[in-house]
């Protein structure tokens, strides 16, 4: 082979993001250790359980290849937990639910989205405060000690199945094919590549660079609604805990799948493969029986070494 | 009147704007000692510096990074890994260098994949946050463990009715205005910052500055001050908490915020961190005293992070 042929097979090999990778290599692992765990019922749990997490990626790919980032997922997690558990509003149906966790997220999310594009605040720093107000909010509501129950029916959805799947499995694969088509095919979906690619260059061409900002803020407030709603249905009852490190962890899956740091480029199937990365990688660390400490230091190497693969490749 | 708010806010200079925190501080102090009884009191002074004590140290460490327009993610993890390491099992003698080298690590691995990598420091600082995390409940799981004597001793006695926490404070301001004001890496530190502030990133470098290096001891420098915070706090609490780093990394961006330093770089000042850190401290005090729910505290500080950065300009969006 040429020199210049091997230079563009290195590269290709290089656009491939991780998480595919570390999806086959832990699939690998598990099929040589463990090859009963690898049925589809048992699978079909494991994936059931980091449904929420998928959901929240997609918001989270979404504002990340604007060159932003989404932290207040937490937030909106528990408040959308509390709504439903706390007994705040009785005898709310399902599709009052709904529109609770999507009004929510929506609000927060444009909130979100006006600081950092019209107020050019740091969006690290909006979100993290954001999220930690919410917190806040819903522990002095609930007096820090986690709320009443959640009704069955949303235990009840959880736990349908269609064939073999689980349907909130098969309800987070829609919503990525769902987001999946929108980026390819809308005209939104041009304005996110090229205001990711360089916002004064999408200026310039006569893209609404700010609009393109606030509105994937928007979508990504409402998706960690509707992931709020999937995790409280999942875990059926209240708490002032839950989900406060799913935010973190949709950005480890996000830089996993490839969507690079800062850059915008990336896929949304990439991240869907990080979000199955990490599922089998808890799969794996448990049957290995590392504990909760080796779990927070593996999530810390893999964050480092994903971002660290897409610096060093773009300087090169 | 213009001339007094442009005075007020010192807008274009490099020291950022303190004069107005500083205002809300005595304000607030006026406002505390007019309406509780308790705090215009001897006690709750020496209560007060005390518990401002850690915040110092780390805004003062937290401001050299965001000078040169980074942000450290990981000190609050700083902390946590520092009083962990300091309740394990050793000779005092043993222990101070390895909490010093360790820290000193940390700020070097942050800094190097940040310059070398062309990481994000956000990400690359959160990374870190988690494996010192991880380390820190795999040496200790829940609180215990004991602290040299040496330590306890260094931040609860007092010297001519002067409380030893004044002396740490003494110390490291002292330590941070010769570094930052009296020294040639103080000035490029601003220089490195500026430049990255109004976009052009190679312009310190233009002027023969080692920016890389620069900004690797600044993520070091960090580290190490943050380090100091942890060896104050393992003093207070006695034993290593693998929790008492908890959010102190957003309470130190707001002071820095606070104090007028600039997030995008090259703007700030010594005194105007100090104030920050005060003036937060002071809120928590206060709102102590007035009996606010520690949940509605959260939900104040939240506001004033959101607040005083989103008053500050600057042209870049995003992160």
């Amino acid at each position: 082979m040429s020199k210049i042929q091997l230079q563009t097979l290195v590269q290709r090999v290089l656009r491939i993001p991780p998480s595919y990778l570390v999806f086959i290599s832990l699939f690998l692992i598990l099929w040589l250790t463990r090859p009963q765990m690898l049925n589809l019922n048992i699978l079909g749990v494991f994936l059931r359980q980091v449904a929420p997490l998928g959901i929240l990626v997609l918001g989270q790919l979404l504002v990340m290849r604007v060159k932003s980032i989404d932290l207040s997922g937490g937030g909106v997690i528990l408040l959308v937990n509390y709504y439903i558990s706390s007994g705040m509003f009785p005898g709310a149906s399902l599709p009052a639910f709904i529109f609770l966790a999507v009004a929510t997220g929506f609000i927060v999310g444009m909130f979100n989205g006006w600081m950092i594009a019209k107020r050019r605040v740091s969006a690290v720093i909006v979100t993290l405060a954001v999220s930690i107000i919410l917190i806040g909010m819903v522990q002095f509501l609930s007096s820090g000690s986690p709320p009443g129950n959640v009704p069955t029916f949303l235990r009840d959805i959880y736990n349908t199945r269609t064939g073999v799947m689980p349907n909130p499995v098969i309800f987070w694969a829609f919503l990525t094919l769902i987001m999946s088509l929108f980026l390819s095919l809308s005209v939104y979906g041009r304005f996110v590549t090229s205001v990711g690619e360089s916002a004064e260059a999408a200026h310039f061409s006569g893209v609404p660079v700010e609009r393109t900002v606030i509105v994937a803020h928007t979508m990504a407030g409402v998706i960690a609604g509707i992931a709020g709603l999937v995790q409280t249905a999942s875990i059926a009852v209240g708490s002032v805990r839950i989900g406060l490190d799913l935010p973190i962890l949709a950005v480890a899956a996000t830089i996993l799948g490839g969507v690079a740091f800062g850059r915008g480029e990336g896929g949304v199937w990439g991240p869907f493969f990080g979000v199955l990365s990490f599922s089998l990688l808890f799969v794996v660390l448990t049957i290995y029986g590392v504990g909760e400490p080796g779990k927070l230091v593996v999530q810390g190497v893999i964050i480092l070494l994903a971002a660290v693969f897409y610096g060093i490749r773009s300087k090169s | 009147m213009r001339k007094y708010i442009d005075i007020l806010t010192r807008r274009n200079t490099r020291q950022g704007a303190w004069g107005f925190p500083l205002l809300v501080f005595l304000g607030i102090c006026v406002w505390l000692s007019f309406n509780t009884a308790r705090f215009a009191t001897i006690e709750n002074a020496e209560n007060l510096i005390a518990q401002a004590m850690p915040l110092i140290i780390v805004a003062i460490g937290q401001m050299l990074v965001v000078l040169v327009g980074g942000l450290d993610l990981s000190v609050g993890a700083v902390i946590s890994f520092t009083t962990a390491i300091l309740s394990l099992d050793a000779p005092t003698i043993v222990l101070l260098p390895v909490v010093f080298v360790l820290a000193a690590l940390v700020g070097l691995m942050n800094g190097l994949v940040v310059t070398r990598c062309n990481v994000h420091p956000i990400i690359a600082t959160l990374a870190m946050q988690y494996m010192l995390l991880g380390a820190t409940r795999l040496i200790r799981p829940v609180s215990g463990g004991e602290i040299p004597q040496l330590v306890l001793d260094s931040v609860s006695g007092e010297f001519f009715g002067i409380p030893f926490p004044v002396f740490w404070g003494i110390v490291v301001v002292l330590i941070a205005w010769k570094l930052l004001y009296r020294s040639r890496y103080g000035l490029h530190l601003f220089a490195i910052g500026g430049g990255m502030a109004s976009g052009q990133t190679d312009a310190a470098h233009n002027f023969g500055i080692a920016v890389r290096r620069n900004i690797v001891l600044a993520y070091v420098g960090s580290a190490c001050f943050a380090t100091i915070a942890g060896i104050f706090l393992a003093g207070r609490i006695t034993s290593g908490d693998p929790n008492v780093g908890l959010l102190f990394e957003l309470d130190s961006i707001t002071a820095v915020a606070l104090g007028g330093t600039q997030l995008s770089g090259g703007v700030g000042s010594l005194q105007g961190t100090v104030i920050g850190a005060l003036v937060l401290a002071l809120m928590s005090n206060g709102m102590n005293l007035v009996n606010l729910s520690p949940f509605v505290q959260t939900v104040v500080k939240g506001g004033i992070l959101l607040i005083v950065v989103g008053l500050q300009s600057r042209k870049k969006m995003g992160l």
